[in-house]
């Protein structure tokens, strides 16, 4: 991947925000009216970010969960959470939020505004990708089905409920430790502590449904991975003095191809740049990458075979074979192109020109010519495999190059494939008359290709596009397989192909354990709290006053099952009328136990699925 | 390699743009031919691509003549029943067509400063840039 911003820069900065910092003051002090501002931001682009799971990107036809699913009633309970949480943040007392607002004094409150920053940058840089449509958004780049497949939108809520946890927490603090000398301000207090509770709220709904549907660790991955939609910038021709800096070149040039393609696509069949000229650049060179690909992964299953890999080396074996497939299946497409011709010619469209740039790094990287060009062709004899990856740790940048770059191929041969059927329908392929036979009399050097023509061609072009798909998918079981850095295409692919109920998985190998989340701070329970004030460091009295924090909790979870109709009920804010009841109230919803929301919960908030689409057929990739 | 022989007597003769267009023309579609045969049964990809890059320029300088407006609408010497292409190797191949996409492309030129400004001159111009890209990657030079 290349060096420009991604979504995960900001959210670890999220997360960096929240985490003790040596020498620095505790993050859970505070103004209780500056950090209820804070906070308001933070809960306010915490919201902004469910909404987008929930109902912005349904512009794409994918396999939704059951309307029961854990995930569907999270992002329920997870919107229901953060409306209350703002409720409470917006009462009178509490300005509402101004944007820039005033540097903020308390420890935490600043640090809730750098969280606010950062994760409204990074959904503008999620937003990158959509622009608005007619009716619904519209995707601006490959990038976009992935942002919104059900995978990427569980990952996403997971990451807002790891992030809410620790801002409950130091919220908390907060709100019921206050300041000697300073204003008591019981009312506002309260109020911030009721917002954090609903914070932890959230956090137990979305931990709830991980435990039932867990967000695999390559899915986090895949989310921290999106890139800003922006063209890379084109890679120094200087850099291909040492194999990193070819493999870079590839790899930078494979996503500037994805992006210059996919751009083309939104051309409409009628636009000049479409010319016959531009599709025979696209297809010779994509067969040329593609046999590229072929040579370097046939290297690559050498060098495995010898050293830090060899498991992966019939994966890589596979690989060559597939891009000797899609080589082929390139090949026939670009002979069958000769046969017509379109009625404008000469122009290259920017991804024809970006084609052939990955033709020549890719070819730069797989021959020992240090000086190869496309004029030298494809005989030349090939970088041997000890100088394609001289260390065993060398070997995942090269599969991640030429995954990089197969994947480019396979997104160009689905967009030329698109462009091409958009042109034979508006009747802009001709043949030349010379080339019929004597059954056609046409006073001209050039007539309509007839449908047996066009019809072969995108057959042809229908053949490399699955073969350069297979060949992507191919590869990239061998980036997995040795871990490079590529292998979250893999990932993204898969997202966007198979979405849906996961099962209830019982192997917890893969699931993302949230960086974060065992930073959040001390999980002691009240009478711990109360414990150490008291100045107590015996173990065998800390660890009594443990043991009751825990049976107050189970108790007051408990307590929620046997809660009197909503009629009767207490309203939450009875229970957080006394710093002490709001404390217990406080370490049952720490708990994590979704069962402790009920104390909360009022029968209107019942859980609500989500609405969900209906399901889609998958469209023709 | 006959068929780019008689390709290359009738570029030769040809006299006047029309006829220099409509040999030009011809002697593209029979590149294409001859690479076309011997694609047919290589087993070399790396010849085979190779070609590849060759017939995409051909391709690209026959579709260049065919819009010129001086292009006869119909073939000066049309033949009675598609010639099968002789199947050479490919080192001849090389040497045939490298030879033929030169002489091309001098013939091409020189129509060029006869046609005059328009769309003849710059069918010329351009199927004369083919021509040479031919010979370039057949002699090993970038284009």
């Amino acid at each position: 991947m290349t060096g420009g911003a991604r979504f995960g820069d900001f959210l670890d900065a999220a997360h960096r925000s929240l985490a003790p910092r040596a020498g620095e003051p505790s993050p859970a002090r505070g103004d209780v009216e500056e950090v209820s501002r804070s906070l308001l931001r933070v809960v306010t682009i915490l919201g902004r970010y469910t909404q987008d799971t929930a109902t912005a990107f349904r512009d794409v036809p994918h396999l939704t969960p059951a309307p029961t699913s854990p995930w569907s009633q999270a992002r329920a309970q997870a919107r229901d959470a953060l409306t209350n949480a703002a409720g409470f943040l917006l009462h009178p007392a509490v300005s509402r939020p101004v944007w820039p607002g005033a540097p903020s004094a308390s420890p935490l409150a600043r640090r809730l505004d750098d969280v606010a920053a950062c994760l409204a940058a990074g959904r503008d840089l999620l937003h990158t990708h959509f622009a608005p449509g007619p009716q619904d958004r519209v995707h601006r780049s490959p990038w976009a089905r992935t942002i919104t497949s059900e995978r990427l939108n569980r990952a996403l809520l997971a990451e807002v409920g790891a992030l809410a946890q620790p801002i409950a927490h130091y919220g908390a603090n907060v709100a019921l430790a206050p300041v000697p000398g300073a204003p008591a301000h019981a009312g506002r207090r309260r109020a911030l502590n009721a917002a954090c509770q609903w914070l932890w709220v959230l956090g137990a709904s979305v931990d709830a449904a991980g435990r039932q549907q867990p967000v695999a660790a390559a899915d986090r991955d895949l989310l921290a991975a999106i890139p800003v939609n922006a063209l890379p910038g084109r890679p120094a021709p200087s850099a291909t003095g040492t194999i990193p800096g070819l493999c870079d070149g590839v790899s930078t040039t494979a996503e500037r191809l994805r992006h210059l393609a996919w751009r083309s696509a939104q051309q409409p069949p009628w636009t000049p740049a479409l010319t016959v000229t531009s599709l025979r650049q696209a297809a010779e060179t994509s067969a040329l990458t593609s046999h590229h690909c072929a040579l370097l992964a046939e290297s690559l299953a050498a060098r495995a075979s010898q050293g830090a890999f060899p498991a992966a080396s019939p994966d890589l074996v596979a690989a060559a074979q597939a891009a000797r497939r899609a080589a082929g299946a390139w090949f026939q497409a670009a002979r069958a192109l000769r046969q017509v011709t379109t009625d404008t010619r000469g122009q290259v469209t920017p991804a024809a020109a970006e084609a052939r740039d990955l033709a020549w790094w890719t070819g730069r990287l797989a021959y020992a010519d240090p000086a190869w060009t496309l004029a030298s062709g494809p005989s030349c004899p090939p970088r041997a495999p000890q100088a394609l990856a001289p260390e065993p740790e060398d070997l995942p940048r090269v599969v991640a190059a030429i995954h990089h770059a197969a994947d480019g191929v396979a997104l160009l041969a689905g967009t030329e494939h698109h462009q091409l059927r958009a042109a034979a329908q508006a009747g802009r392929l001709l043949v030349p008359t010379r080339t019929l036979d004597g059954d056609y009399d046409i006073p001209r050097p050039y007539a309509p290709a007839p449908s047996q023509v066009t019809g072969a061609l995108l057959a042809r072009y229908r053949n490399a596009a699955q073969a350069s798909r297979q060949a992507a998918a191919t590869i990239g079981r061998a980036a997995c397989a040795t871990g490079a850095p590529s292998r979250i295409l893999a990932t993204a692919r898969e997202a966007t192909r198979t979405t849906g109920p996961a099962s209830p998985a019982t192997d917890r190998r893969d699931e993302a354990t949230h960086p974060g989340r065992d930073k959040a701070g001390d999980t002691a329970g009240p009478l711990q709290h109360a414990l150490r004030g008291l100045g107590i460091t015996s173990p065998a009295l800390l660890a009594r006053g443990a043991d009751l924090d825990k049976a107050s909790q189970r108790l007051l979870i408990e307590a929620a099952d046997e809660l009197s109709p909503a009629h009767s009920r207490p309203p939450a804010t009875t229970l957080n009328k006394t710093a002490a009841s709001a404390a217990l109230l406080n370490h049952a919803l720490a708990s994590g136990d979704p069962q402790a929301a009920q104390l909360l919960r009022q029968p209107a908030q019942a859980d609500r699925a989500d609405p969900e689409p209906e399901w889609e057929p998958e469209p023709e990739p | 390699m006959t068929l780019l022989i008689t390709a290359r007597d009738r570029l030769q003769r040809a006299r006047g743009l029309a006829s220099v267009l409509d040999a030009a023309c011809d002697a593209f579609e029979d590149i294409l031919a001859v690479i076309g045969a011997y694609e047919e049964t290589t087993t070399s990809a790396g010849t085979a691509i190779a070609f590849l890059l060759v017939a995409t320029q051909a391709a690209n300088g026959r579709d260049a003549v065919l819009f010129a407006p001086s292009l006869p609408p119909r073939s000066l010497h049309p033949r009675q029943a598609p010639v099968p292409p002789e199947r050479g190797s490919a080192g001849k191949i090389k040497a045939s067509v490298a030879g033929l996409s030169l002489l091309l492309a001098s013939q091409l030129a020189g129509a060029a400063t006869t046609a005059g400004a328009g769309a003849d001159q710059a069918a010329c111009h351009d199927a004369a840039r083919c021509a040479r890209t031919v010979h370039d990657l057949l002699a090993g030079a970038d284009r």
